[in-house]
């Protein structure tokens, strides 16, 4: 017998195409045939593998849904994490830095300084001398801010005359403008102590000394002595709500 | 074939009958492990999901029509199916080295392999059966396509409008054919 025709035999044979003779006489040869055997097992080998491709996939499909399910719950996108590039990360160092060296140097509160103790003007009694006087010098000093020369002037005329007022207060001014803000606190302190009409002003002075060092709670302890009332009261008042 | 069937054959069992208990088992053990070795090989987490659905497809195919018997335990099967699923695809899209998956697999036993290794082949070869199909006659092809949806042959001969007989005649030859195309492939 040819492969074919063992071929189709068994092709035959497995769809029930044979009669009951030709069936059992398979069946016999079944026995001892390795080869028939072997085509037997490859088609229906074959048989199934199709069936697998062509059966009707309505349980497929249910089967597919509940995969569907469980995928979604099971495979969830996590949020890409995007990596901080090395140069980003250089990048905001430098940021950081800058606003440290920003808050450290704080340019807006020396612009409060500017601001509130700036402009200061110092009047100087009107005498009807035609001479001009130290303090006369020492006032158009202070008031063109040449506060070394001012300062020269009123500290002599200070040691000279411990008791007037107004020529400590205008020296103290002169020690703040050039940093020598102890010893200015010092002689304000005085004045302040006192019961002269620089009383607020030198309040508001030694304010403005702890100001320029950004020392904000002295600053505020002595922005709060001065009274409603009195000349600087407003100023102040503002410079509190600021700080 | 000699080898007892493993335990987790009911695995299988839970997967052909749609047992949505059991089949979220297997999610629980496998779906985190098989999105980790996707994702570390260069796949996303879509990639994973596509492998994982795909593999348990073929096993799903393979215990309904083919009768699967499981002799391994089922988790490092499924996992090696994945994993050589997705290594193959890899290959194809191109020569991405792949992290040694071997040190991982030592301790996988022969039989895990071999039942791999087999549904492997199996799918391949039924796509193969598949494409020798698609050959066959408009006739032959739709005497088989509706004898294999699962309906008694009597109901199909009458749906085709033929015999009985003549389903059974003509079904038998057009299988023949196909069977000698395949085997002159092969």
């Amino acid at each position: 017998m040819m492969i074919e025709d063992k071929i189709l035999l068994t092709a035959r044979y497995a769809e029930g195409d044979l009669n009951e003779l030709e069936q059992a006489e398979f069946e016999q040869r079944l026995q001892h045939d390795t080869e028939l055997k072997q085509h037997l097992t490859d088609y229906n080998h074959i048989h199934e593998s199709l069936k697998m491709q062509l059966a009707a996939k309505e349980d497929e499909e249910l089967f597919r849904a509940t995969l569907g399910g469980l995928n979604k719950e099971y495979f969830v996108q996590e949020p890409k994490i995007v990596a901080f590039k090395p140069y980003l990360k250089w990048l905001s160092a430098v940021a950081a830095v800058l606003v440290i060296g920003l808050l450290l140097w704080a340019p807006w509160n020396v612009n409060l300084y500017e601001q509130y103790a700036g402009n200061n003007q110092m009047l100087v009694a009107e005498r009807g001398a035609a001479q001009e006087t130290n303090l006369d010098k020492a006032a158009a000093f202070y008031n063109e801010k040449k506060y070394d020369e001012a300062k020269g002037i009123l500290a002599e005329l200070n040691s000279k005359e411990p008791s007037n007022v107004m020529v400590s207060y205008y020296y103290a001014q002169t020690l703040i403008e050039t940093n020598s803000l102890a010893k200015a606190r010092e002689i304000l302190q005085n004045i302040f102590n006192g019961e002269s009409v620089f009383k607020y002003d030198a309040a508001y002075a030694i304010a403005m000394s702890y100001l320029k060092e950004n020392q904000k709670v002295d600053c505020k302890f002595w922005l709060q002595k001065i009274p409603s009332g009195t000349t600087n009261y407003k100023k102040a008042t503002d410079l509190i709500q600021k700080l | 074939m000699s080898k007892s069937v493993h335990l987790d054959q009911r695995y299988l069992i839970g997967l052909v009958n749609n047992d949505a208990q059991i089949i979220n088992e297997i999610y629980k053990k496998c779906a985190g492990k098989v999105k980790s070795f996707i994702t570390f090989n260069n796949g996303s987490t879509n990639d994973a999901e596509d492998i994982f659905q795909e593999a348990l497809v073929d096993v799903y195919h393979q215990a309904k029509f083919k009768n699967l018997q499981l002799t391994c335990p089922f988790e490092p099967f499924l996992l090696l199916v994945c994993k050589r699923k997705w290594l193959n695809q890899l290959k194809k899209k191109s020569t991405i080295q792949v992290t040694n998956s071997e040190d991982d697999l030592l301790h996988i036993g022969e039989d895990t392999f071999e039942q791999a290794e087999e549904l492997e082949k199996q799918k391949e070869q039924s796509v193969m059966f598949l494409n020798a199909f698609e050959k066959l006659g408009e006739r032959c092809k739709e005497i088989i396509r509706w004898s294999m949806q699962g309906e008694a042959q009597e109901k199909v001969a009458e749906a085709l409008g033929v015999t009985y007989g003549y389903l059974r005649k003509k079904k038998s030859e057009c299988m023949a054919s196909l069977v000698k195309m395949v085997s002159v492939n092969n």
